[in-house]
C-alpha cells in the first residue's frame, strides 16, 4: 500500500467510498474494504504530514543537479 | 485704402485645392503611434497619430475598415497608408487612412496567423491530443530562464501550495534567435527525467520577446513531448502557438504553478471528507445490520428454544398415536374375521359335510346301477363276443369262428356251424 502513489491512493479511497455507499457489497467484504480505506487514509495523511519542503534544482547539461536558490 | 480680403471658406478651399494637386500627399505611408482612437456610431474611426515631436489627426472611414485584421488601440505603433487632405469645415488637414498595419511586427503577426492556421489544420491543437495533467505530481520540470522572474514565481507558488514535490529547472534562453533551439533541447532533456508535469514558458515581454514560443519547431516539440505540458508565456493577454499546442495553457507562470499542483489544504480537506464519509457509511451499515440482528433475536423461537423440540415432539406423538391406532385396527379386523370363520356353521359341524357327501355318493351309485349292462344279463340276455369284440351283426362272423357267449353266471364257448 505504501508503494501506491498519492494519486492512486486517493483514487482507491474514492472507489471504496462509492462502493460502500452503494451498499451492495456483502458486509464481510465491506468491513475488509473499510479497513483497507482506513489504512489508505492513514498512509495519505502520513505522506502529507511527512512531506518535505519542495526542493528546486537546476538540471545542468551534464545532468548535474544544483540546488536552486530563489534569492540569488 | 480698403484692403482686399478673402473669406475663411475661400482660403480653406484654396488650400485644399493646392494640396490636392500635390502628388506627394496623395499616396503616402505614415509611421507613428495611435492615440485617442475612437469609433463613432457612424462606423468611422478618428484618431491622432503621433511621434515624439509632433502629431496629426486621422480618420478611417467605415468602408476602409473592412481590410483591418485587428482593432487599432491607443499606444499601438502603426504604419498608415492614405492621403492628406484638408477638412475645410474645421480648417485643418488630416490623414485619411485606407490601410493600417502594425509597425515592425506586421510580418510576425502574419507569420503567427499562418502557422496557427497550418498547425490547426494538421490537428495539433485538437483536444484528443491533450494529455491529462496529473493531480498530485511528485516531480515537476520547468523549462524557462533560470534568471527570470517566471521561475521565481513558479517555485514560490509551488512551495506555498504543495510542499510535496521536486522541481527540476531546465534553464534556457527565452528570447532571441538562440532561444528556440535551446527550448527544444531542454524539452527533450526533461523527458529523460521521470517528470509528472512540465511547465514551459517565460514572463511577459513584447511580441518579439515572446517570439520563440511562436516558432514552428518549438510547437512541434511541445506536441511530441510525452510529458503533459503546461505552457505559460507572458501575460494574460498574450497568446502564443505554444499555448495552443500545449496540453494546458496557463495565463501566467504563477497560474501555471497553480494549475500544476493542488493546494495542500484542499487535499487534506478532501481526505478528511473521505474519512468522515467512510466512517459514517460504515456506522450506518453496522447500525442497520445490528437492527436486523436485534429483530431476529427477538423472535419467539430464540426466546424459547425448547419450542423447537416441543413442536417436533408433538409431531412424533401424533405419529405414534396414528401408528398405534392403525395397527390396533388391523389386528381387530383380523381377529373379527377369524372369529367369523370360527363361528361359521361348516367349521362347527364337519359331520354334516360327510353326511352330505355320502348322500350324494349313494345317489350316484344308483344312477350307475341303472346303466350297468350286467343287470341286463341277469334278466336272461347274453352277449356274443369274437376275439373280445362284441358281435352286433351276423356279418361279423363266418363258419368255424369261435364265439364266446357271456351269460349272467358264466361264459359258453361255441363254434359257428
Amino acid at each position: 500500500m505504501e508503494k501506491l502513489s498519492f494519486e492512486e491512493s486517493i483514487e482507491q479511497l474514492e472507489d471504496i467510498v462509492n462502493k460502500l455507499e452503494n451498499g451492495d457489497v456483502p458486509l464481510d467484504e465491506a468491513i475488509d474494504e473499510f479497513e483497507k480505506a482506513m489504512e489508505l487514509v492513514k498512509v495519505c495523511n502520513e505522506k502529507l504530514n511527512n512531506a518535505e519542503e519542495s526542493i528546486a534544482k537546476i538540471v545542468k547539461d551534464n545532468d548535474k543537479l544544483i540546488e536552486f536558490n530563489i534569492n540569488e | 485704402m480698403e484692403e482686399k480680403h478673402l473669406t475663411v471658406s475661400q482660403i480653406n478651399a484654396y488650400i485644399n485645392k493646392k494640396m490636392k494637386f500635390d502628388v506627394n500627399l496623395k499616396n503616402i505611408y505614415v509611421k507613428g503611434e495611435i492615440s485617442n482612437y475612437k469609433t463613432y456610431s457612424s462606423g468611422h474611426s478618428y484618431f491622432t497619430l503621433k511621434d515624439k515631436k509632433s502629431q496629426i489627426s486621422g480618420v478611417m472611414f467605415k468602408y476602409n475598415k473592412r481590410s483591418l485584421k485587428f482593432e487599432p488601440k491607443d499606444g499601438m505603433k502603426v504604419i498608415i497608408k492614405g492621403k492628406i487632405e484638408v477638412y475645410e469645415k474645421d480648417g485643418k488637414y488630416q490623414l485619411y487612412a485606407t490601410r493600417i498595419t502594425e509597425d515592425g511586427i506586421g510580418e510576425l503577426h502574419i507569420a503567427f496567423e499562418q502557422l496557427k492556421k497550418k498547425l490547426k489544420k494538421e490537428g495539433l491543437f485538437d483536444d484528443v491530443h491533450k494529455k491529462q495533467i496529473p493531480a498530485f505530481p511528485r516531480k515537476i520540470g520547468v523549462v524557462t530562464a533560470s534568471t527570470g522572474a517566471a521561475i521565481k514565481d513558479i517555485i514560490t507558488t509551488i512551495k506555498r501550495r504543495y510542499p510535496y514535490c521536486e522541481i527540476l529547472v531546465f534553464s534556457t534562453l527565452v528570447q532571441g534567435d538562440q532561444a528556440a533551439p535551446q527550448i527544444i533541447r531542454q524539452i527533450r532533456h526533461a523527458q529523460e527525467y521521470d517528470l509528472d508535469t512540465l511547465i514551459v514558458g517565460r514572463g511577459g515581454g513584447s511580441i518579439e520577446d515572446l517570439w520563440p514560443f511562436n516558432e514552428e519547431s518549438v510547437a512541434r516539440e511541445i506536441y511530441a513531448c510525452k510529458i503533459p505540458i503546461i505552457s505559460a508565456v507572458g501575460h494574460e493577454i498574450d497568446y502564443t502557438i505554444s499555448d495552443f499546442v500545449a496540453d494546458l495553457r496557463a495565463p501566467t507562470p504563477t497560474a501555471a504553478a497553480e494549475l500544476a499542483v493542488p493546494e495542500l489544504k484542499e487535499i487534506k480537506n478532501t481526505i478528511k471528507q473521505i474519512d468522515e464519509k467512510l466512517i459514517k457509511t460504515m456506522e450506518n451499515r453496522i447500525a442497520h445490520n445490528k437492527n436486523r440482528l436485534d429483530y431476529i433475536a427477538k423472535k419467539q423461537i430464540f426466546k424459547n428454544p425448547e419450542s423447537i423440540y416441543e413442536i417436533k415432539e408433538m409431531h412424533l406423538d401424533n405419529l405414534i398415536n396414528k401408528i398405534e391406532f392403525t395397527s390396533k385396527n388391523i389386528i381387530t379386523k383380523n381377529k373379527n374375521q377369524l372369529q367369523q370363520l370360527k363361528n361359521s356353521f361348516i367349521l362347527k359341524n364337519p359331520n354334516e359335510i360327510i353326511k352330505r357327501k355320502k348322500e350324494s355318493y349313494y345317489r350316484n351309485i344308483d344312477k350307475l346301477e341303472v346303466l350297468n349292462p350286467l343287470l341286463t344279463l341277469k334278466r336272461g340276455y347274453s352277449i356274443a363276443e369274437k376275439d373280445g369284440e362284441i358281435i352286433s351283426s351276423v356279418d361279423d362272423v363266418k363258419v368255424g369262428d369261435e364265439v364266446k357267449i357271456k351269460l349272467d353266471d358264466g361264459t359258453i364257448n361255441t363254434k359257428v356251424i
